[in-house]
């Protein structure tokens, strides 16, 4: 593995300060899963600084208010899957979370690094999308809200600059008449074009009809987004299996739209269209 | 490069270790303590060979920083058997045929510590599971699933 200082500081303020200091040369450390594998590539340049911040007690755990969840960066795919408030109030990032990796992985791996990182197969990101999460930065120049949707630049990039510190991620409670989903094919290494997800929200009245739908395919798009014209053609509707295939067609000439025919598109056209129909028909 | 002095305790016992930080928890136990039941397959998190608890929980030591453990608590597989004598999640595994080539099988316990430490009497779903982020290049999995189901141990000592 490469060389590089190793920093773990032990609060918020002294870990700005490192990062100040260090400016595009440090790197955050946090569960390690996706850091050491870029450490040990010889084609990457190595960080000069490595700032663990591991012992920020003030980014660890899950709280709730009336109306919100806050979770902590630092919290672990493993606490996040076994958080009762997920569960209740955010069905489908609980479901992401069990999703992810393996057991060890999950164990190590945070929400925090997930986001940062910023792979577009990241699984926490089409939920906290549907959920319309806002993510809170904080750096020796003062701290900023950002809704999670205007995060992403592309793959591996954020507005983040390289010595911001993700403080938090917070979203409204889903209310019990909306219901929710994340579904996702393959796994990570496996060949790129088998990797789809989708994350779907939908809220119905008291006499049945679709009030509020929101999606999110993972891994799909060059960029994360809300599939606001697929969604459209469902509110105010009874939902239906025609319905549902429909709005799958819709996500995926969408997708179409955005990323040209490719030799992957054979493939993805079809299966991105069940994945949402399934979405929809399995919200619970 | 500056090193880093850590307090940790492996396998029970205390360390004071001055390291270089540019270390993983998997080089430090194979290389640095002589711990080499531990086993480096992929480093990439991807067959578990590696596999450790830590504080309790399973993690794959080839993507833990050394200097992370510092503070912590980590058990390998070489805490398992007592003398010559083998850990009942051992014999099991042996007593079903679980133990191919045995490259695989210190991370299988490890995992399996893991699951049986916090649920004495797992499903089969539940143990593979457990198990899916260790790889079996010869078994085809179902002796391990068998042997971590009929072990008849709990709670597990170690
Ligand atoms: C075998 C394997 C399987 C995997 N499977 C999946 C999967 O199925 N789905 C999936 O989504 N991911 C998967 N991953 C990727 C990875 O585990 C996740 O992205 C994980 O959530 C990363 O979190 P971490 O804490 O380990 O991040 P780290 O590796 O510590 O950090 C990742 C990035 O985020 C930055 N960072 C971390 N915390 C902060 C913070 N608070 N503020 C600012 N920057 C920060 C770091 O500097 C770094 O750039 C897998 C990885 C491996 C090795
Ligand atoms: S060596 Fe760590 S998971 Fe393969
Ligand atoms: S016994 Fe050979 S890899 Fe499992």
């Amino acid at each position: 593995m490469k060389q590089f200082e190793y920093f773990s500081p032990k609060n918020v303020v002294e870990t700005c300060a490192l990062l100040k200091e260090f400016e595009n040369d440090a790197q955050i450390l946090a569960g390690g899963t996706d850091v050491l594998i870029e450490l040990r590539k010889s084609s990457v340049k190595p960080p000069r600084a490595i700032i663990d911040i591991n012992r920020l007690n003030e980014l660890k755990g899950i709280t709730e208010t009336e109306s919100e969840i806050i979770i902590k960066p630092l919290t672990t795919h493993t606490e996040l899957g076994s958080s009762s408030s997920i569960k209740k109030h955010a069905r489908l990032l609980h479901i992401a979370a069990h999703v992810i990796g393996s057991p060890q992985i999950r164990n190590r791996g945070t929400i925090g690094g997930n986001i940062m990182n910023a792979a577009a197969c990241a699984d926490t990101v089409p939920p906290l999308m549907a959920l319309d999460a806002t993510v809170k930065l904080l750096s020796v120049n003062g701290e900023r809200i950002v809704p999670i949707i205007d995060f992403f630049i592309k793959p591996y990039q954020t507005i983040a600059i390289k010595n911001e510190l993700l403080m938090e991620i917070r979203f409204p409670k889903l209310l019990d008449s909306m219901k929710s989903m994340f579904l996702k094919l393959g796994r990570r290494n496996a060949l790129a074009i088998s990797r789809l997800s989708v994350a779907a929200i939908l809220r119905k009245s008291d006499s049945g009809l679709i009030q509020e739908v929101r999606i999110v395919p993972g891994a799909a798009f060059p960029k994360w987004q809300r599939m606001t014209e697929a969604e459209k053609i469902l509110v105010g509707q009874k939902p239906s299996k025609e319905l549902f295939i429909e709005t799958g067609k819709r996500v995926s000439e969408a997708m179409i739209s955005f990323t040209g025919r490719r030799w992957s598109t054979e493939y993805k056209e079809p299966v991105i269209a069940v994945l949402v129909r399934r979405a929809l028909e399995t919200c619970q | 490069m500056k090193k880093v002095t850590i307090h940790t305790s492996v396998n029970h016992k205390h360390y004071e270790l001055e390291i270089k930080p540019n270390l993983t928890l998997l080089s430090l136990l194979r290389e640095e303590l002589g711990l080499t039941g531990t086993k480096c397959g992929c480093e990439v998190g991807e067959c578990g060979a590696c596999t450790v608890l830590m504080n309790g929980k399973a993690v794959n030591s080839c993507l833990v920083l050394a200097p992370q453990i510092d503070g912590q608590e980590i058990v390998t597989v070489e805490e398992l058997a007592i003398g010559n004598k083998l850990h009942p999640l051992q014999e099991s595994f042996l007593n079903h045929d679980a133990v191919h080539c045995g490259f695989c099988t210190p991370g299988m316990l490890m995992s399996a510590k893991d699951l049986l430490d916090h649920n004495s009497n797992p499903t089969e779903e539940e143990i593979r599971t457990a198990i899916s982020g260790n790889l079996c290049r010869c078994s085809g999995y179902q002796q391990i699933v068998d042997a971590i189901q009929n072990n008849n141990v709990s709670p597990l000592k170690g």
